[in-house]
């Protein structure tokens, strides 16, 4: 395997623009590490949340009150974290994109490159959107429906989840 | 030594809330990676946060090894607790932890791999001078397997090198059956496992299943936490375990610790695991079965007496603590019984029983312990096992014990879906479990009359 100077580059870039603190990259018999150093608490890390993005319910606090042995009753509102839910109350009829799979949101097929796809963009059933992420995996993503993009419900480099929405598409007549 | 600040729950059910409580008692964090079945479960309500990984099928979830550790590093977890099942023994979820910087709470690679493989396995223990079941090594062609047998003698078991908890054995009883038996099996196995390699073991008609729960920190200590009796078994899977076992020689009981330690140490093992012993109760001898290199569905019954928490040891060692005991400081006491409650027809041949709890009312009161994940309201899925949670019970003797089981499962009041706690309820009345005079073929000559004919 053959990296150039620019190769190394990109993947920098890659762990810096990602929530990761270290990559590990194999190609055959060549390994390599790159760490994040300094201050562990990045700006991109330290915006995580406890909860995922998007909640229906008011969000629960990131760390439940110690309980007592048993357990309280399970009566907490359905849907807590329902991951295909429509995660907002929709406007007219949009429709949603959802993730088929756990992993890292991308928006671009490189760092450098620009988006697939921006709010306002028309997309169809063949229009790349997104980019997931699982162990070094990339799967392009579709949109599998037709529309305009009206809102990106992920930020770029996210862990998503499976059912989880990513993009809202107002219908568009064709 | 490396801090566990946050840990990834890789699984369901009654041991996803049973790890998340060792989690809070510990100060940690929990993520549960749940299916899309799994969302609004109560563990997934205990956690502090849950991320979806999949669809209702384990296959496309629970045992993803790439979605379960991409998950581990996108909510920022630093260790992944396996439970059981699923890929809590598979090499690949260790490897691929120790790959990326996460703590598997577990052993290593290496010793999942040389137990997984239960032909490797035997093979291993015998060289370390503990008897093994009699029996082959590979068979590889019919001719060889019809040789082997008539050398170890009919019975004999079938089983599959990749198998385990209960999963591709057939006995055969007769040389006439031995072809077709061997074909189903060969078949049987690489449907199962994904790979047919056969081995055979004697059978020995008289048997109880003793176990011998081992824990182990990276400092090389390594401790025995005595024995679990799980004879009562119905087709090789378990149903009612105990601790200590009724009837066992005082002096056979120190050789099967002795022996267990003795494996554990050779293979240089971490964190918990359960050796498995077969006794022979008309000769009086032992043998070792496999070894299981996770925590088991049954521990409580040796919390319960140790009063060492087994999931809260198993996280401490990860993280490179030394154990919190040492083997003379263990002094176990009383007697504790595990029922399996399942949600299954009895009646019917076991058949599995999903649909919605209506009804959950557990027994209370002292020397009680239910473990479970259920509720009223809470629809069991037809995806998973049928196991609904684990009632134990403890006594200062085994009568004692006995005894509270027996008021316990009256008082253990389920409805909306069909469970094991009648047929359990009736189990424990008889006077051969209650005199401890049980076998693991005992449970089927009692309660499962066969159908037709064998």
């Amino acid at each position: 395997m053959d990296l150039n100077e620019d190769d190394v580059i990109q993947i920098i870039r890659y762990l810096d623009e990602s929530n990761f603190n270290e990559l590990q990259l194999r190609l055959g018999d060549l390994k390599i590490v790159v760490t994040r150093t300094g201050s562990p608490a990045s700006p991109l890390g330290a915006g995580e949340s406890p909860v995922p993005a998007a909640s229906p319910a008011p969000p629960a606090p990131p760390l439940p009150p110690p309980q007592p042995a048993r357990e309280a009753p399970p009566i907490a509102p359905a849907g807590q974290t329902q991951p295909d839910g429509e995660n907002e109350p929709v406007g007219g009829q949009r429709i949603a994109i959802s993730s088929p799979m756990l992993g890292t949101f991308y928006r671009a097929p490189a760092p450098d490159e620009p988006p697939f796809v921006e709010v306002g963009s028309l997309v169809d059933e063949d229009t790349t959107v997104c980019i997931i992420e699982v162990m070094k995996l990339f799967s392009t993503i579709k949109a599998e429906k037709r529309g305009r993009v009206a809102r990106i419900s992920v930020e770029d480099g996210q862990l998503v989840e499976y059912g989880q929405v990513l993009f809202l598409l107002e219908p568009e007549e064709s | 030594m490396s801090a566990i600040n946050r840990v990834l729950v890789a699984n369901r059910g009654e041991i996803a809330v049973r790890v998340i409580r060792a989690c809070r008692a510990l100060g940690l964090e929990s993520v549960l990676a749940a299916s899309e079945a799994d969302v609004d479960t109560l563990p997934a309500r205990m956690a502090d946060r849950v991320v979806c990984i999949g669809p209702a099928q384990p296959a496309a979830s629970y045992l993803n090894v790439s979605t379960i550790v991409q998950a581990a590093l996108g909510s920022r977890s630093d260790a992944i607790h396996p439970g059981y099942g699923f890929l809590s023994e598979q090499p690949a979820l260790a490897e691929a932890c120790r790959d990326n910087g996460i703590i598997f709470i577990g052993p290593g690679p290496r010793q999942i791999s040389t137990m997984g493989d239960k032909l490797a396995a035997r093979q291993a223990v015998a060289k370390l001078g503990v008897p093994v079941v009699p029996g082959s090594g590979l068979i590889d062609q019919f001719s060889k397997a019809s040789y082997l047998a008539e050398e170890v003698g009919y019975p004999v078991l079938l089983k599959a090198a990749a198998g385990g908890g209960g999963k591709g054995m057939k006995v055969v009883h007769r040389p006439a059956d031995l072809q077709s038996v061997f074909r189903e099996a060969t078949a049987e196995s690489r449907s199962a496992f994904g790979d047919d390699r056969l081995y055979l073991e004697s059978f020995i008609p008289n048997a109880r299943h003793i176990e011998v729960q081992v824990l182990a920190d990276q400092h090389g200590n390594y401790v025995h936490l005595y024995e679990r009796d799980c004879s009562v078994q119905r087709r090789y899977q378990k149903l009612i375990e105990e601790s200590p076992s009724p009837r066992l020689p005082g002096e056979l009981r120190e050789t099967l610790c002795r022996a267990a330690l003795r494996i554990t140490e050779a293979i240089e093992y971490e964190n918990a695991g359960t050796v498995e012993f077969i006794l022979d109760q008309d000769k009086g001898t032992f043998c070792f079965l496999e070894m299981n290199t996770r925590i088991q569905v049954e521990h409580p019954v040796t919390e319960m007496i140790t009063g060492i928490d087994l999931v809260q040891e198993q996280i401490r060692v990860a993280q490179g603590e030394p154990l919190s005991f040492t083997q003379w400081q263990l002094a176990p006491g009383g007697h504790a019984i595990e029922c399996r409650i399942n949600a299954e027809k009895a009646g019917d041949d076991f058949r599995p029983s999903p649909g919605t709890i209506s009804r959950w009312r557990p027994p209370e009161g002292p020397g009680i312990r239910v473990d479970s994940h259920c509720h009223e309201g809470y629809t069991v899925p037809p995806y998973y096992d049928s196991l609904l949670g684990k009632l134990i019970v403890v006594g200062d003797t085994r009568m004692e014990a006995v005894a509270r089981l027996q008021q316990a499962l009256g008082d253990f009041h389920v409805e909306g879906v069909d469970t094991t706690i009648p047929f359990l309820a009736s189990l424990v009345e008889r006077a051969d479990f209650i005199a401890g005079k049980v076998d693991t073929r005992w449970l089927e000559r009692v309660a499962a009359p066969p159908l037709r004919g064998g």
